[in-house]
């Protein structure tokens, strides 16, 4: 019997010893921050389904990066695949996209100033881009909701929403980028769609559609220095039963007056994201199409040969570019590369010349900059 | 009578056991000819019936190596084999594989415990003497034929935390030529535990919107419900002259809510996000015994829909962002003869043909319409000879053909040795080298989009190192064993993702797995009426990618794979005294990276250690006319915060109880 009460004493002992060590998921202490300068927020989107989006912020000036700064500064994860970045009034606007939240971030602490969440609104699912329309007022695109949501950036209250049924098409109703011209905001439609549809903002309501017809999915979008919008699309896809598209990107042009499509040209098949970006005189595009390619807003073709080609290993790899976006202050161009999209990326800054200045590492699949 | 052949056992070092009033069965220390240089681990019924809540996800995390990766509690939870994927785990079912043609995994969550009367876990090149595939091993689960003459019931109810209720009864009837056993489990549960989110925090602000305080919010677990029905009758039937004929039927519903992640800010009461699963198997097979021969032949047939469905219905949305569905048939024709002319020789044929047959099709962001129906014809065959030259030392040959579709998967073969060192110490040491290949699945081939007809099999070499050894001492019995292993694997059928948004699987990687496993047991027969037994596994599983890196900036060769522990460890024990039994189990995985690179500058880069504790205290109550007891489960004793996938967050410490009564009208006899 003293045997085996011996016994229950060790194995009492043994489990008060393995209590000590639980291993355990806590808490951080919250950073401080202090960034007065002009740096670059690079959004990384993370992979989806596993809430490990991130932020980083990079200093161009002393060329430092410091990764994770949401989580960092605040003690709380950034979300599930944040989509877009977007820096208005000093306050930096996350829309994380399966998370269903939109962040505001003081853009020198990187505290959070507030949040919109799915469950305030009345219409918003999965959030995609924000576009300002005044201090107090901002659209917000979303993947699944066929609405766009209102809301006031400053106090992050729900205003309203708009109805947007044109853009449902096999159940989906995707709504993504905002370019505004006049009283207008365009937006094109990415899932399954061939549009851009035209909201009036003085009546926060639906002014009409744009049917590109030649290609589908339109993706990336921007308005130049002669109000032309330039919409790229990836081209859809097709699968052995089913055709959403011939798989071919193409670039169009549009006048935002006429909202007719004015040129229409087909790019190479794509491997990589397509992309489309403006410097801040709006009148040089920037063009990710397997290379990145510059184009002047008189030119009528893609140039037939890259600006930047995209890096290529010693057997013939081309890495796969992601994102891109250029610093209205001086014209550098930032580009994505995010490699087998689960781990770190790599971010390159190139000059206006397409000069390779710096490169470093980020978060998972990297997706969007926002300039300070 | 003629008697059923057995095949030569070596020595048998805890067989006692079986008789103990512990109602256990410890078959691992068990040599066969047919087990030679083979790894095997056998899990004690003490373990698989432990309790009724548990699935063979819980039971293989607690008491094996297996890293279980496990989506929340009661969610999809796969397998992984010495580092490898799940779908380098195969798996079979009283010999048929049950594998998902169309993922190539089989999600543990969905098979209770309590439905399994006997694991064999077959290690890295051992798995090939029952199945090709397992390039991580393979996993044996077994239905047996009731042990007792006469009828028997069986009624267990569990309660437990976040209103789970279990409900088990079993009915087994037999005489020495039949027996039947009818097992029905039903559980259900809200599995809406409150917990700490350190993945959110809510701030508090004064009316100038500053910050003056903030917390981590306690939430609860959101759409983690589930529902899980099982029903399963096997008979078998004995002629007494060398033949039995068994059938094996079992059905099994499950419904589950997908738990939101740790991260999700949208209410959940205006979402569906679930699965749905019927699935039926059935085996039917006979045996013939002869003095020198035996001879078995099953047929198969299994079925699975399943259905996934994420969609919210609020006020003026009817969004239906995700409805997948598939029907998965299978039919299967197998033989096996055994053939021993001598004490020094086992010759073994087997011969299998499967058709799977798959239609899946959705309405996802990326596709709308049929991913694919077509059927495939699979054909495996082998061939093993086992030989005994000499008492000591064994050896065997092992070739394997698998065929898919129209391509010949090329020569399996596998080498096994073994050579007992020390007799009164059972010490053998053993070693096995092998070449295996895994072909692709249905999805990997077909699945639109993304699917990709070109996919190569996967392969690689395997070998193995072990030493095996139980010594009795009085009244101790100590048994174990230490293995090494290096494997490599190229071809590695990796799914990444492409410009448009949806996945495509190709052959990218290299893959060197290496490392060592061991297990120790001890059974100390303390006296007459106390009792202590311990169980313990380690494993050391360095799983490093070493394929090409697809450019420049690819920082991932040399590096740990994600999600794959390098150190796993667990301790069971159990210490009984008269009718009393107290069971402690303790396990724990190293940290797991999340990228391929093995970030650890991220905070979401890796996943921290941990370590998990659950006690337990049974009572039995013995009476002339029944039995009853009663057991008391604390989970998560030490109530750790962990996750095994990022932001997936698991249960606190949670309490079960159980009820369990059995009638008793006749003294039982065994069936021999």
């Amino acid at each position: 019997m003293r045997i085996a009460y011996s016994y229950m004493y060790m194995l009492l002992t043994v489990t008060a010893v393995l209590a000590a060590c639980t291993g355990s998921v806590d808490g951080l202490e919250e950073e401080n921050f202090s960034n007065t300068g002009q740096g670059v927020f690079i959004l990384n989107e993370g992979n989806y389904n596993s809430g490990n989006s991130t932020l980083s912020y990079y200093n161009p000036e002393t060329r430092t990066v410091e990764n994770g700064i949401f989580q960092r500064a605040n003690d709380r994860k950034l979300g599930d695949t944040g989509q877009s970045i977007t820096l208005h009034d000093g306050v930096a606007y996350v829309a994380v996209e399966n998370s269903g939240i939109i962040w505001g971030i003081d853009a020198e602490t990187f505290r959070v100033k507030g949040q919109l969440t799915s469950s305030q609104t009345e219409h918003m699912i999965n959030p995609r881009y924000i576009h300002f329309l005044s201090d107090t007022k901002a659209y917000v695109t979303d993947l699944y909701s066929p609405f766009i949501t209102i809301f006031n950036p400053k106090t992050f209250q729900y205003i309203g929403s708009i109805g947007v049924p044109e853009v449902k098409a096999n159940g989906y109703a995707s709504t993504e980028l905002m370019v505004q011209y006049g009283q207008y905001v365009f937006i094109n439609c990415w899932c399954y769609t061939d549009l851009i549809v035209v909201i009036d903002t003085k009546q926060d309501a639906v002014a009409g559609v744009i049917h590109l017809k030649t290609s589908m999915q339109p993706k990336s979008m921007v308005l130049d220095a002669r109000n032309k919008l330039w919409v790229l699309t990836d081209g859809g896809y097709g699968t052995d039963t089913d055709s959403f598209g011939e798989n071919i990107p193409h670039l169009y042009r549009i006048d935002a007056e006429t909202r007719s499509v004015e040129d229409d040209q087909a790019l190479d098949t794509d491997e990589a994201t397509v992309q489309i970006a403006v410097n801040s005189a709006r009148d040089t595009l920037y063009i990710i199409n397997n290379d990145i390619y510059r184009m002047g807003i008189q030119e009528r073709h893609v140039p037939v040969r890259p600006f930047i080609k995209a890096p290529v290993d010693k057997k013939g790899a081309r890495h796969k570019l992601y994102g891109i976006n250029v610093n209205p202050r001086n014209g550098d161009i930032y580009v994505a590369d995010a490699v087998d999209y689960s781990q770190s990326g790599v971010i390159y800054r190139y000059s206006r010349e397409g000069d390779l200045l710096d490169q470093f590492r980020v978060g998972i699949n990297p997706n969007g900059f926002a300039f300070k | 009578m003629r008697k059923l052949l057995v095949f030569p056992i070596l020595f048998t070092c805890l067989g006692m056991m079986a008789q103990d009033t512990l109602r256990t069965v410890q078959v691992n220390a068990n040599r066969l000819l047919r087990d030679t240089g083979i790894q095997k681990t056998t899990l004690d019924t003490l373990f698989l019936h432990d309790n009724i809540s548990l699935s063979m996800a819980d039971i293989l995390s607690r008491h094996t190596t297996l890293f279980i990766k496990n989506y929340g509690r009661a969610t999809e939870s796969t397998a992984e084999f010495r580092g490898t994927s799940p779908s380098h785990t195969q798996v079979l079912w009283n010999g048929i594989r049950i594998n998902s043609p169309m993922l190539g995994t089989l999600d543990f969550s969905t098979i209770p415990g309590y439905f399994v009367d006997e694991t064999n876990l077959y290690h890295g090149a051992s798995s090939i003497s029952i199945s090709g595939g397992g390039l991580g091993g393979a996993v044996e689960l077994k239905t047996r034929p009731v042990d007792f003459q006469g009828t028997t019931l069986q009624y267990i109810q569990g309660i437990g935390s976040y209103d789970t209720y279990d409900q088990f009864f079993r009915a087994t009837y037999a005489n020495e030529q039949w027996s039947s056993s009818t097992r029905v489990s039903y559980s259900t549960s809200n599995n809406d535990f409150l917990y700490t989110n350190y993945d959110k925090k809510v701030d508090i602000r004064d009316q100038e919107g500053n910050i003056i305080d903030s917390y981590h919010p306690k939430e609860r677990n959101k759409s983690g419900y589930f529902d899980d029905f099982h029903v399963m009758q096997d008979i078998f039937y004995n002629d007494l002259k060398g033949n039995r004929i068994g059938f094996m039927a079992w059905y099994s519903y499950t419904n589950r809510g997908l738990p939101f992640l740790s991260v999700d800010y949208k209410d959940d009461s205006e979402f569906t996000n679930e699965q749905k699963f019927n699935t039926a198997r059935a085996v039917i097979s006979w045996d013939h015994n002869l003095e020198k021969w035996n001879l078995n032949v099953k047929g198969g047939y299994q079925y699975q829909d399943m259905a996934y469905d994420y969609f919210t219905r609020r006020e003026e949305i009817n969004t239906d962002i995700t409805h997948s569905k598939s029907y998965t048939n299978t039919g299967s024709i197998q033989g096996e003869a055994n053939y021993i002319p001598n004490e020094h020789w086992l010759l073994q044929a087997n011969m299998s043909a499967y058709y799977n047959h798959v239609r899946s099709y959705d309405r996802s962001p990326f596709h709308i319409g049929d991913n694919y129906d077509l059927g495939r014809m699979e054909y495996n065959t082998s061939i093993q000879a086992r030989w005994r030259p000499i008492q000591p030392f064994s050896m065997a040959v092992v070739l394997r053909e698998e065929v898919y579709r129209d391509d010949f998967v090329p020569l399996i073969p596998a080498f096994f040795v073994d050579y007992v060192l020390y007799q009164p110490w059972r010490l053998a040491l053993k070693a096995s080298v092998a070449r295996n290949y895994r072909y692709p699945s249905m999805n990997d081939l077909y699945f639109q989009p993304g699917g990709n007809p070109d996919l190569e099999p996967e392969h690689g070499f395997t070998y193995d190192a072990g030493l095996e050894f139980c010594i009795p001492i009085h009244d101790v019995k100590i048994s174990g064993n230490l293995s090494a292993f290096d494997s490599y694997i190229n071809d590695w059928i990796q799914w990444l993702p492409n410009t448009k948004g949806f996945w495509e699987p190709s052959n990218v990687r290299k893959v060197h797995n290496y490392g060592t496993e061991m297990s120790l047991n001890v059974d100390y027969k303390i006296s007459s009426n106390w009792r202590l037994r311990l169980s313990g596994n380690y494993a050391f599983t360095p799983s490093i990618n070493r394929g090409e890196n697809l450019n420049s900036n690819d920082a991932s060769y040399g590096k740990q794979l994600c999600y794959v522990p390098r150190n796993s460890a667990n301790i069971s024990g159990h210490l009984s005294w008269e009718s009393w039994t107290f069971t402690y189990k303790w396990n724990h995985y190293s940290e797991r990276y999340t990228t391929t690179s093995n970030e650890v500058n991220y905070i979401t880069g890796r996943l921290k250690p941990y370590y998990m504790s659950d006690i337990s205290l049974e009572k039995t109550f013995q009476w002339r006319w029944g039995h009853a007891s009663i057991k008391g489960v604390v989970n998560n004793l030490f109530n750790t915060k962990y996750v095994t996938v990022l932001s997936r967050p698991m249960a606190p410490r949670n309490y079960e109880i159980y009820f369990e009564f059995r009638p008793q009208w006749k003294r039982k006899s065994s069936i021999n």
